[in-house]
Parts: structure tokens; sequence; C-alpha cells
């Protein structure tokens, strides 16, 4: 992580130096489509998978590109170890009823531009409860497409429960303040995390800068720890100093997830990449994805520990 | 066969040992040493040359010389570049003679360019070395300077089969090794990180440097532990005549160096010091309410050395550099702040002795400290970061002088390693995060050579060495052996002194010069190398971040060989000299980190874990042409060459372009001495551009858009192309006053001299590429998401002045 930080802070300064920046054309060898696959099973949840398709560094990246992007002729099948499903297909044009917000989260896109599209977006999905995610299970993925197969496997750990989840005021200021929050890791286990924040009024959760962490720093060990308001950036109600705080009366919802070690690889290393992408003091890192045979992208299942505070001192 | 080689190459020693025995009758030596009669200072490379029998000899890092003659009387000639050459006859018919011998003006005196000689007339055509570049500092500073800063390595990077890391950068490739592979030694204590400035600038201040030598291929025996080249910058001894002040005040940075005699020609001081003031200049730009008041940068170095002649036979040297760079960068508005000090500590002692007139002596002890830290708050979140390497070096060099055919030096070396390539903590107000243990690994590495450079016939010179080396990796350590995900990690633990690994291997050496005419000559040789540290590297340009590991029973010893043939020829009474030399050069061992490691933290975890190890070649071919004397000096070289790796775990297993594989290279570097008052100069760079790995494609998860990245360093920037330009006035070197014995009236030299450097870096305002990366701009759901590859570049056209004085 200080690498991180660091290469940011490096790459700042330089560029205190840089005469100036221009777009340039030049050569970029070696482009292959691949597809990538974007997968999730979590604990009480059935199995999403959204298929795309690779670009062309200088392929064209208007709204139809990324719409042409998508994949909606594989084959999908989550097998539990005991039970295999083939998966159903459910386009923004035939949404399930009380399903609009999470598409809406998926693509990005509110539900009348969803049903705006020239081509509707598909994911791969199955309704049926015995797929539904289970903790200590596996899951194992195959998707065929273009004669090709491709697999993956992703378990379901069990949650890890905070000790306490509380709001305390700033020193100089009773109205805002930081969650607090305890944690006893387990030693024996390797952990590894997602958060989410949102208010209860909120269909979704939201992802902070950085949601991913593991206790490689903290095996072990209890201790206190802040969590800033990933919420308040994108919320026009919270002023600029409020930014990062949760304000006295807020009720937010604190989902933990916990995933298996190369479901985060793969999330540490996209996260990297977000961070240092064109920096020329980082290295380039392909995100490692955990799907077989040669495609992009993750299958990841998730365990949930939810929490609910109002912020009240 | 090793052995055999070690067998013959003793035989061969032990002859030339046995020679002077033999011919003692009819054989004396005239030795001694040879120093600057301005200062006092003792002249490395300068030539004593005996013109009637066409020989000659030079003198070595510490001035001495020694000669041995048949019994006679001759006129011997005692040369040295831009000094007036001097003539002495000596008597040598019954016995050795023993002559220190002073060149040049006395402080004063007035110069006369018809008695000034090149000193080195024809030493790259007669000379056994290979691939062996001298630059005096005089030199360099005529050339134009980045920002009015006299640099000694930008100078080597204008030199074929020499290559700088990016714009500005002060780590040098050569002949297509990596940064890592040049053994850069000040006063012979080891440089690990020869940069200010994140690599804009040398450490090396140019008013405390005599002279450098770079060895880029045919290293001698003597020298050992990298694979690539060795950088040799010594220090100046300090004025043991009088009393003297030099300094410069320029657009960044002053420098102020004070030297004298500790008791007059017997010893002398000099202590050299620079500082930059961009953080006295960033602070008049932030203000103190500023949030990022507390930001800034600066870096200052200084050098001291003290020499004292303890006798006729006995000398010390006491050098030292101290240099730190510091980075402040403070966010208050975010509640962030860092700090990132680095910098190097070199402490070098060595004592020469003379047993007699053939044979010399230098010991010497040094101690090399590297490190680097960084340190981050984001509100009461604290890491810190911290790494760095300790030598301990102690070796003895002898120089033994048999005849005038032989010229035999043997000597062993230590050194103690400390590497601490990562040390992290973490802290949470007062709760202290598990980083793991500090990473600390402790070597030993030994040395002993024997080399001799001999005379076959008039045309034909070897120098043939044979290298033992040896590293031994010891405890305590504990070493990490990372299971997969199905399986724990396992440790084990190493006590002090316990041996965790031993290598060890010899390294021959040959060299040899053909004289094919009286101005050609036809050079080749061939070296091979163990070098047992690596430098790691995590970004595509050099930085103080790079971590140095040493070999370890998982990062084997980086091994290399070079070989390489040279035509040489001069012209016009050697005005202009010539060559050509092609080389190839193989590396095994080679480290990079796998591909998207990401050193962390230490808990449970080696960094050589991280590691890969590949191997590597590179071929080329160099010509180089110079005029060496007259109003007009310079050089044109070129090369052409080509770098390659390949690593297992890298690029799918297939062969890669190093990031500085550069297929053609070009410099001119030219100066004009247009009249007492101005000398112009000019420097012009062409080279294919670096290569770097972009991404040839992107997707989207999770509504994040992903780069897929292609084959390693598949792209190539364009071309870099720079023309440099500096005007320097002087004032008046000489006053006219009255001779006090003659009454006549006479020229004396000032001893307030000033210059003023004008120069212009980048003439024609070029916008080469510092680096290129693709950003993304817009919004995909805005229809103006737009993806583009952009070319940052850092340095416009830069004009500067420096005033510089002495007195």
């Amino acid at each position: 992580m200080e690498f991180r930080i660091l290469s940011a802070a490096i790459a700042s300064f330089v560029l205190l130096f840089s005469s100036c920046t221009k777009e340039v054309k030049i050569d970029i060898p070696g482009y292959k489509e691949q597809l990538v696959v974007d997968g999730s099973i979590r604990e009480g949840e059935p199995p999403i998978i959204l298929l795309s398709k690779s670009q062309n560094i200088y392929a064209p990246t208007d709204i139809n590109a990324y719409l042409g992007s998508f994949v909606g002729d594989a084959v999908v099948t989550v097998s539990d170890g005991t039970n295999t499903v083939t998966l159903s297909k459910i386009c923004t044009d035939d949404l399930p009823p009380g399903t609009e917000a999470y598409a809406e989260a998926l693509f990005g896109m509110s539900i009348q531009e969803l049903q705006q599209l020239p081509s509707p977006l598909c994911v791969y999905t199955s309704f049926d409860p015995t797929m539904f995610g289970q903790v200590g299970k596996t899951y194992t993925l195959t998707i065929n497409h273009d004669g090709k197969t491709y697999t993956s496997t992703t378990t379901i750990y069990p949650p890890v429960v905070l000790d306490y989840l509380t709001w305390k005021p700033e020193a100089n200021s009773s109205s805002i303040g930081y969650l607090y929050s305890f944690m006893t890791d387990n030693a024996s286990t390797s952990d590894n995390f997602m958060w989410e924040m949102k208010k209860v009024s909120d269909p979704m959760f939201t992802k902070p800068f950085n949601p991913y962490f593991n206790d490689a720093f903290f095996n072990g060990l209890a201790f206190e720890f802040t969590i800033y308001n990933p919420l308040s950036f994108n919320d026009s109600t919270y002023a600029e100093n409020e930014r990062g705080y949760y304000k006295q009366g807020d009720t937010v919802l604190m989902r933990l997830s916990r995933m298996g070690k190369k479901e985060y690889n793969f999330f540490e290393k996209k996260i990297n990449q977000v961070f240092s992408s064109g920096s020329p003091f980082a290295t380039p890192i392909n995100v490692p994805s955990n799907i077989e045979g040669g495609a992009l992208g993750v299958w990841v299942g998730y365990s949930t520990y939810l929490d609910t505070v109002i912020c009240q001192p | 066969m090793k052995f055999n080689l070690f067998l013959n190459l003793l035989v061969l020693v032990c002859g030339v040992f046995s020679t002077p025995a033999a011919f003692a009758q009819d054989k004396h030596t005239i030795s001694g040493y040879i120093s600057s009669s301005a200062n006092g200072e003792a002249l490395n490379s300068a030539k004593i040359y005996v013109p009637s029998l066409n020989k000659g000899a030079i003198t070595n890092n510490y001035g001495f010389y020694s000669l041995t003659l048949p019994s006679g009387i001759y006129e011997i000639e005692f040369r040295c570049t831009g000094l007036t050459t001097v003539k002495k006859t000596i008597d040598l018919s019954t016995e050795n003679v023993t002559l220190n011998t002073e060149l040049g003006l006395k402080d004063g005196e007035k110069v006369f360019e018809e008695v000034v000689v090149n000193g080195k007339k024809g030493d790259n055509v007669n000379s056994a070395n290979l691939g062996q570049m001298e630059l005096n500092i005089d030199q360099i500073k005529r050339l134009p300077a980045f920002m009015g800063e006299v640099d000694v390595i930008k100078t080597l990077q204008l030199l074929p089969g020499v290559s700088s890391v990016s714009e500005g950068g002060q780590g040098f490739y050569v002949r297509g090794g990596g940064p890592d592979q040049n053994l850069v030694l000040l006063d012979e204590g080891v440089v690990y990180n020869a940069s200010h400035l994140f690599g804009f600038f040398s450490v090396f201040n140019s008013d405390a440097v005599r002279n450098v030598n770079l060895i880029k291929g045919g290293m001698p025996a003597n020298y050992g532990g990298r694979l690539s080249s060795v950088l040799e910058v010594n220090m100046n001894e300090g004025n043991n005549k009088r009393f003297s002040v030099k300094g410069g005040l320029g657009a960044i940075s002053s420098r102020l160096t004070l030297e004298g005699p500790l008791k007059k020609d017997r010893g002398s001081f000099i202590v050299s010091g620079r500082r930059t003031y961009i953080d006295v200049l960033a602070k008049a730009v932030i203000s103190d309410t500023s949030p990022f008041a507390g930001s800034g940068y600066f870096f200052y170095d200084m050098n001291a050395k003290l020499n004292y002649k303890l006798g006729e036979k006995d000398r010390i040297f006491l050098s030292g550099y101290y240099g730190k760079d510091v980075f402040t960068f403070a966010d208050r508005d975010g509640g962030f702040s860092a700090d990132m000090p680095w910098g190097n500590g070199i402490a070098a002692l060595r004592w020469n002795h003379v047993f007699n007139a053939k044979l010399f002596m230098n010991v010497t002890s040094t101690f090399s400290d590297y490190r680097f830290k960084f340190g981050s708050q984001q509100d009461e979140f604290r890491i810190e970061f911290l790494s760095g390497i300790q030598d301990y070096c102690t070796k003895v060099d002898f120089s033994y002088y048999p005849n005038d055919k032989h010229r035999v030096k043997w000597g062993a070396n230590y050194i103690y390693h400390v590497f601490t390539p990562s040390s992290v903590s973490a802290s949470q107000d007062t709760v202290v995060f598990n980083t793991g243990n500090a990473q600390q690994l402790f070597s030993h590495e030994e040395a002993i050579y024997l080399m001799d450079e001999f005379d076959l016939n008039d045309r034909l010179r070897i120098n043939a060495g044979l290298r033992y080396t040896a590293f031994q990796h010891v405890g305590p350590f504990t070493r990490y052996i990372k299971g997969d995900i199905s399986k724990p990690d396992t440790a084990i633990e190493y006590g002090a002194g316990d041996l965790i690994k031993f290598y060890h291997g010899l390294e021959p050496r040959l060299s040899f010069r053909y004289l094919t005419g009286e101005h050609s000559s036809i050079k080749g040789g061939y070296a091979y190398n163990y070098q047992f540290v690596h430098l790691t590297s995590l970004s595509a340009v050099s930085l103080p971040t790079d971590i140095w590991y040493p070999t370890t029973d998982i990062a084997k010893p980086q091994i290399g060989f070079q070989a390489s043939l040279g035509y040489f020829q001069n012209f016009f009474s050697d005005k202009y000299e010539a060559s050509v030399e092609v080389y190839y050069k193989g590396m095994n061992n080679i480290v990079e980190f796998k591909e998207g490691a990401l050193p962390g933290d230490n808990v449970n975890d080696n960094t050589d874990n991280l590691m890969v190890f590949g191997k590597g070649w590179a071929y080329g071919v160099e010509f180089f042409f110079k005029k060496a004397v007259g109003k007009f000096t310079g050089w044109i070289g070129y090369t052409w060459a080509k770098t390659e790796r390949k690593f297992p775990d890298l690029n799918n297993g297939e062969v890669f372009p190093a990031k500085y594989d550069r297929r053609h290279d070009l410099s001119i570097a030219a100066t004009y001495m247009l009249n007492d008052h101005w000398t112009l100069s000019s420097t012009f760079i062409y080279a294919t551009g670096n290569t770097l790995t972009l991404p040839t494609s992107w997707y989207v998860q999770d509504q994040n858009l992903l780069f897929n990245y292609g084959a390693r360093n598949s792209t190539r920037m364009a071309p870099y192309h720079r023309l440099d330009f500096s005007a320097t006035w002087y004032d008046k070197a000489y006053k006219t006053k009255t001779d006090p014995a003659t009454g006549k009236e006479i020229e004396v030299k000032k001893r307030l001299r000033n210059n003023i450097a004008i120069s212009v870096y980048n003439v024609y305002n070029r916008a080469n590429p510092f680096f290129l990366y693709v950003d993304n701009d817009g919004d995909f759901f805005n229809g103006d998401f737009k993806l583009s590859v952009k070319q940052v570049s850092l340095f416009p056209i830069i004009p500067s002045v420096t005033w510089n004085f002495e007195f």
C-alpha cells in the first residue's frame, strides 16, 4: 500500500516539472478480444453474471461501443457440488418486478435509460432458491461461448462480526463525526473484506474509494478504527467541510462482505490499477482473473455482515 | 579447467617475479609521484616517457609511477594533459632513482599555449584498455549544464555505449546492462544511489571532483562485483600550496569549496558543500495559510577530504561524502502529509605505502550507507517505509612493476553487507499494526585477484587476470516459504552467523592490444563477472524507491560475460581519434518483480518471494570520433545496439526488449574557445525512444474501466533528441606587475577568478517523451467518454546562468 501512496506522491511531484502533456498516436501491438466475466454470488442471493468482451484500446468509446461489448449468447451454469443450474438470461427490456433498482446499480444507468437503449442489456441469473448463496459452499461457474469453455470456483466463507459500530461526534463539532468500530481478528484465518455503506432509504450500497482490505496488517489483533462516510461525497446535503463525516441523525447501514484470497487478489490488483494507471512510477498491472480458459474478470462469493447505526452520541 | 587456468597464471606471474633478479645488474628503476605544481595534488594517468627508447609508464590513481630501464642516462619527459611537459635528465647507470615531479604552472605563472600538450596523446591506440573513457572535470565543466549544475553523469551519457534512463535521469545503462550493474565508486567507496532530485542531478559535486573514469568493457581483474561497468570518481585532494576558495551561485543551487594545506607540501584538506533552494522558492509561492504549506524539496551534499604524507613512503587519505534529499508534501485540508528523505553517506580511509621502487600498496577501508525512508500520515493513520544498505569494506591492492614489460597487480577485498530491503511500520492512533519484522539480510563478500599487463612484443600487449569471488548469505534470517492457497506458509529460522547459502566462482579477464601501425591498433577483451547485489524496480523509471537486495538462497548471483573487439585509429599526429567497437554481453539470473507484485509489508514474507529470475543479452557496435586538442574540441559517438530479456515467468516466457533497448544513439559534444574570454559549447543527442508497456484493450468490471496490458515493453516512444548550448565568459586571467628582481613588467595569474556560464537546455524546445499513459476522460453514459494515449514531457527550453568564482 505504501508503494501506491509513494507512487502517487512522486508522480504528482514530477508532474510539477512537466512542461506539457499532449495526445499522441502510437502503435500499440498485441490486441486480442477476450471474454470478460463479472460474476458474483452472495449469501442468500442468486448468482449474477454479466458477460462482455474486451475492446481495442483505440476502438470507439461511445455508448454503442459499450453496449455492443455485452455478450448475450452464452450458456452459463452454476454448480454447488450437488446441484447444477443453467442460468437464465434476464434483460433490461423484460425485468422481473422488483429488480429495477438492482439493474440500475448493476449497469450504472437509470431504469428509464436502460429501457430506452437500442438493444437490451442482459445478465445471467437463476431464481432457483437452491442456488442462492450459502455460507460454506463452493460454487463452480461454467460458461460456454463461441466454442470455448470457461470455468471458475468460489467459496462463501463465514462472515466476520464487528464487536461494535458506533458514531462519535468530532471534538470541535457535535453535529458531525465518524463511525467507530472495534474488530477482534481471528489469527487462524486469512480474512479478506469488502465494505460498503448506504442510507436506510437507499436501494443499493455504495462502495467507498477503496472498499477492499485484508487482515495482513492486523491478523490476530483487536483494535478500534474509524470509518469515513463514502456517501457524503455525492450528496449535496453535505457541505464541503462535512464531506467524509456522518451527520448527527443519519441512519446508515454498513455491509462487510468476506471473500476468498484469489478473489481478493483480483480486487486488490484492480484497485491498484485504477489508482496507478498511467503513472510511470508503477508497474503495469494486469488484473489477475480467477477464470480458467482465458477470460478476464472475476467470479466471487460473498458472505454478509450487516450493521445499522443511528448517528447519535 | 578453471584451476588449470589459475595455475598457468601463477606460473606466468612467478616468471615475472624472477625476471628482475636475472637482469638486476643491467636495469634500474625510476619511481616517484607526479603532482600538480599549482596545488600539489597527485596527478593520476600522467605519463613518464623516454623518447629514446619509446617506452613509458603511467601514474596510478595516487600519482605513483615506476619505470624500469636498462642502465644508462636518459632524458625523460613528464606529461599530463593541459600542463607543461617537464623534461629531466636522469642517471640510471648505477642505481635506482626516486624522483617526485611537479607538473604545470606555479601558482600565478602564465601559460603559453605552445608548451601545453595533450598528455594522453596516442593513449587510446597504445593502451590495452578496452572500453575505457576518462574525463577530466575541466572538460565536463565546459559543456552545457542543466539548470547550471555541472553534471558528471550526464556527460558520461554522451559517450557511446552509455545511455540515460530517461529525460534528465541519472541512472545510466552501459551496453545493455541494468543500472545496478554499474559499480559507482567515489574515492573507492561504493555509491548506491548516485542521484539527487529523483535522478535529475548527480551526487557528484563538480567542484569536489578531480576526474572520472568509466570502464564499460574489458573490466580488469582488480574490479568486480558488477556485470557491466565501473565508474570511478576521484575527489580533489585539496590544495597543499595555499588556502583557496571557490564556489558558484546558480539558479537552483549554490556551491562553496574551501581547500588548503594542513602543512605545506605535506598535507591538505578540501571541504565542499552544495545546497538547492527549491524549498525556499516554494515557500515564496506557497503561503503559510495554504493547505500545502510545508510542502517542499531540497537536497544538500558535502564532500570532505584530508590527505597527509607521513613520510616519503607513506600517505594517508580520509574522504567523506554525505548527501541527503528531503521531499515533503502536506495537504492540510485532506489531513494528509508525507515526507521522504533519502541519501548516501560514504567514508573512505586509504593508506598508500611504497615498499620500494617497484612495489606499491594501497589499503582502503570504506563505509557506504544508503537509506531511503518514506512516511505518510492520513489523519491518525501513519505508515513508514524504510529501505537501505550498508557496506563495510576493506581491501588491499598491490602494484608491482618488475620491469618495463610487466605491470602486475594483486589484491584482496572483503565486504560485509547489511541490507534492509523493506521495513514497514504502521499505526492507527495508539494501536501499532503488525507489519512483520524489519527484513535485514547479512552477507559477506570476498575476492582475491591477480593480473598482469605485459608486452609480449612491441606490438602485442596483454592484460590477463583472474579473480576469485565468494559470497555467504548468513543469519539471522527467517525464510518464509509461501504455500499456495491450499497450503499454509512455513518458515525456517536461521541464527546469527548461520550460513544460509554459499556461492563462489572464478572470473577470468583478458584483454589485448595489437598495434597495427604507429597510429592504429586492434583491441579485444573478455570479462566474466559475478554480481551479488540486485536492484529491483517496480517502476518504469529509476527511483530512490528501487530496492537493493542481496543474493540469497532464492536470488542467485547475477553472472555475466562480455566479449568486445575494437579498431582504433588516430589521424594528424593524434589530433583526431577514431574507434569502432563491437560487443556481446550475456547475463544470467537477472531479477525483476513478478507481474503485479507489490511489496507491502513484511508479514510472513521475504521480498525475494516476489521476484522472478531470467536472462538477458545485449550486442551492439559503437563508433567514436574525437578531436582531442586545439581551440575546437569535441566528439561524435554513435551506437547501434539491441538489448533483450527472457524470463520464464514474465511475458509468457517470451523474449522481450529491455526497457532501455535503444537501437540508435547519437551524441555530439563540441567546445570552441573563441578567445581568452569566451568559450562556446554545445551538445546534441538523438536516441531511439524507450520501450514501455501500454494497455492493448479495455473492459468494464463493476462499472470500473480496466485495462489489459499487452506484451512487455512492446510499445516504443517517439525518439528523443535535444540540443543544448552554453557560453562561458571568463574574466582576464592575468594582471601585469613589476618583477622586483628584474624591474621588468611581467604578467601573473590573478588570484580572484570569475566566470559566468550561460546555458540553454533544450534549445529548440523539443517535447521529448518522458512517459506515456492511457487517459480516460468523460462518462460512458453521457456520451463524452474518450480514451487517448497521452505523452508527458518534462523540460522545455530552460535557460540558466551560473556565476563561478575562485580565489
